[in-house]
């Protein structure tokens, strides 16, 4: 009887039945060979113990049928040999035999049984471990991945200048700081977890409070927060700091920790700076071009009051040099000279004021105002081409925060070009400014004219660097005029009339009261 | 245009003495049309210290309109002007058949309009800031027409 089950471990060589009946047999002989020896020496015949050692023998390493056979050997040999015995004791050991048999029987059984659960248990052993060492293996591979996906995130961290960081609320400490927050800020990544107020000092001292105010309103608010700050880093550099935060609930809803990135935005403040830099110098250049351009004009518009102011001195004169000077006249006379000698100044500081180099500078601005002035400053041009100007305003006006010289130059670019779209037209030539408020608080001014109207299809294009219709033209004057509006949040844009000419109109977000 | 010619024919008959009688029974007007208000007043003090009396008009609209052209013997105006322009104001006149002598003072001179204003009839073109005399023998010019 050979069991067979799965594992080669266990396998019974089925090919030696040929040595397992043998050893049955062999043990027999050798069990009655040693009961010869012991006969011969006289010592006590236990052929009986030697019999059972080799029914033993064979039925453990045979199996059941050699043992069956052995035992049945041993009971014939014990006929043959001692057959003087009686045959009560005859049964007896034989009797012994069966019963052994049957025992060895169970042995065996029991032995299989074992080997069985063994190769079994040996199975599910050997299957364990091939799982295992598969999980290790994916483990492995998992952690190098892991390796590899944080390498990358610590090179994009360094590329982008941001640092990840993660802050536990309760206990105001940091649970994760990445290794590129710690070179943003300075510290060294050997001094270990950097504490609250450690950070704390590193921010500007002017700064300290708006950042404090945004976290602690994320805390209270149990919500998101955007900040911007200075810090001074132990160099006595000063960096731009620009920090984000997520909020992060328990399933309670209270508020566990912060995990958020902070992005050293230096060099783009930098490049904001010298940007807007360069803008505040090509808007000067190109209002210094425009100033230009209306030189004629202005040459023009101051002519007037001096021939005014010398036609009146002529005057004067004359009512001096009567045989009887009338002084009432002529001091009425040297009176006009006065006024026409202050426009002639006027019209000169109001110009100059154009050419000055100003710093942009942000504040309340009346639109109308400018509006206004801008109107006096080109009535000289308007003039020159029998242009008549207007303005028609809004009846309240709301308050735009911008830079007002930047605004002037706008409207300045923009009546210039009306004006130059008028000169050589026919029929009535106006020049109409209009400002109104739309429903969503937009302050809009627009420019209007009756001259030749905008490029086909382009009214678009012409807002770009470059574009010009004028033979002399730079090309430059709406581009520039465009990214103010645009810096200060407005449009700008243009349309033709439905009737003769073009309208420009410009869009501007007006102050709204701070609630908080 | 008619009584214009018989005063004319008149004047020339007598004495300056009785030019100046007629001239002023008559009350020949110098108009002034401009639209800058200081040179308005500063020709109007100008003609007065003459003794010449004057009318100022803001436009060559408000001019028209006033019906005063046939009263008046002389028109000095300025030629660039919102609406209406000086040479368009001439022309007008032309084509009315009311022959105003215009002397033109403008800020803007060149060439082509003097030219331009001269052959439509004009007896005068002056470059501000002009000379008050030359003005003045023109006006004076005009009025002994």
């Amino acid at each position: 009887m050979t069991v067979t089950t799965t594992g080669k471990w266990f396998a019974r060589p089925v090919a030696a039945a040929a040595l397992r009946y043998g050893l049955a047999f062999a043990s027999i002989a050798a069990a009655m060979g040693l009961a010869r020896l012991f006969l011969y020496f006289h010592l006590p015949q236990p052929f009986a113990a030697f019999a059972l050692s080799a029914i033993a023998i064979t039925f453990w390493y045979g199996g059941n049928m050699p043992g069956i056979v052995a035992a049945v050997l041993a009971s014939t040999i014990r006929y043959s040999h001692w057959s003087e015995a009686p045959a009560v004791s005859r049964a007896i050991y034989d009797l012994v035999f069966l019963i052994f048999a049957f025992l060895m029987m169970a042995i065996n059984r029991s032995r299989t049984e074992l080997e069985v659960r063994v190769a079994e248990r040996t199975a599910d052993l050997t299957r364990a471990n091939k799982d295992l060492s598969l999980e290790i293996a994916q483990r492995n591979r998992a952690e190098e991945k892991l390796r590899q996906s944080e390498a990358y995130l610590a090179e994009a961290q360094k590329l982008t200048h941001t640092g990840s960081w993660a802050w536990d609320v309760a206990e105001r400490c940091a649970l994760h700081l990445s290794e590129e927050w710690y070179r943003i800020y300075g510290f060294d990544p050997e001094e270990g977890m950097i504490t609250w107020e450690k950070r704390l000092e590193r921010i500007h001292p002017d700064d300290r409070a708006g950042q404090q105010q945004a976290i602690y309103r994320a805390i209270n608010e149990k919500s998101g927060y955007e900040v911007e700050y200075r810090i001074i880093l132990p160099s006595g550099t000063i960096r731009h700091l620009h920090s984000v935060g997520h909020p992060v609930l328990d399933a309670s809803g209270n508020l566990v920790k912060f995990l958020g990135s902070s992005t050293d935005i230096t060099e783009r403040r930098q490049a904001e700076e010298a940007l807007r830099q360069a803008q505040a110098d090509l808007a000067r250049i190109s209002r210094i071009t425009t100033m230009g351009e209306l030189t004629a004009s202005l040459a023009h518009e101051v002519n007037q009051p001096i021939a005014a102011a010398v036609t009146d001195a002529n005057t004067c004169s004359r009512w001096l040099n009567r045989d009887q000077p009338d002084l009432d006249e002529a001091r009425e006379a040297a009176s006009r000279m006065v006024k026409d000698a202050t426009r002639a100044a006027e019209i000169i500081s109001r110009t100059r004021l154009l050419f000055k180099k100003v710093n942009p500078q942000w504040e309340s601005v009346d639109m109308h105002q400018i509006i206004r002035e801008m109107v006096a400053v080109m009535s000289g041009e308007a003039a020159r081409y029998s242009i008549s100007v207007w303005a028609e305003l809004a009846a309240e006006l709301p308050e735009v925060m911008g830079d007002r010289v930047q605004l002037q130059q706008v409207l300045m670019n923009l009546m210039m070009n009306s004006i130059e779209a008028m000169k050589d037209t026919d029929g009535p030539r106006e020049l109409i400014i209009r400002s109104q408020i739309t429903e969503n608080g937009q302050l809009v001014v627009s420019i209007t004219d009756t001259g030749v109207g905008l490029p086909p299809h382009q009214a678009n294009k012409i807002f770009d660097a470059f574009f010009t219709t004028k033979p002399q033209g730079t090309g430059m004057g709406l581009r520039i005029s465009r990214s103010i509006v645009e810096s200060h949040g407005g449009r700008l844009w243009a349309a033709d009339n439905s009737s003769r000419g073009a309208s420009f109109h410009l869009s501007l977000p007006t102050k709204v009261k701070a609630h908080e | 245009m008619i009584a214009n010619s018989q005063s004319i024919i008149a004047a020339v008959a007598a004495e300056r003495y009785f030019v100046t009688m007629v001239v002023q029974r008559k009350a020949k007007m110098v108009a002034i049309v401009d639209d800058d208000e200081l040179m308005r007043s500063a020709l109007q003090g100008m003609l007065k210290s003459v003794g010449l009396p004057s009318r100022v008009f803001a436009s060559a609209e408000e001019f028209l309109n006033s019906g005063q052209h046939q009263q008046t013997a002389c028109l000095i105006a300025d030629i660039r002007m919102p609406g209406m322009s000086g040479l368009e104001l001439q022309a007008k006149l032309n084509a009315e058949h009311c022959r105003i002598p215009t002397i033109f003072i403008t800020a803007h001179g060149d060439t082509k309009m003097r030219m331009q204003a001269l052959r439509a009839g004009a007896v005068e073109f002056l470059a501000k800031p002009f000379d008050d005399e030359v003005l003045l023998e023109s006006v004076r010019a005009a009025l002994a027409n």
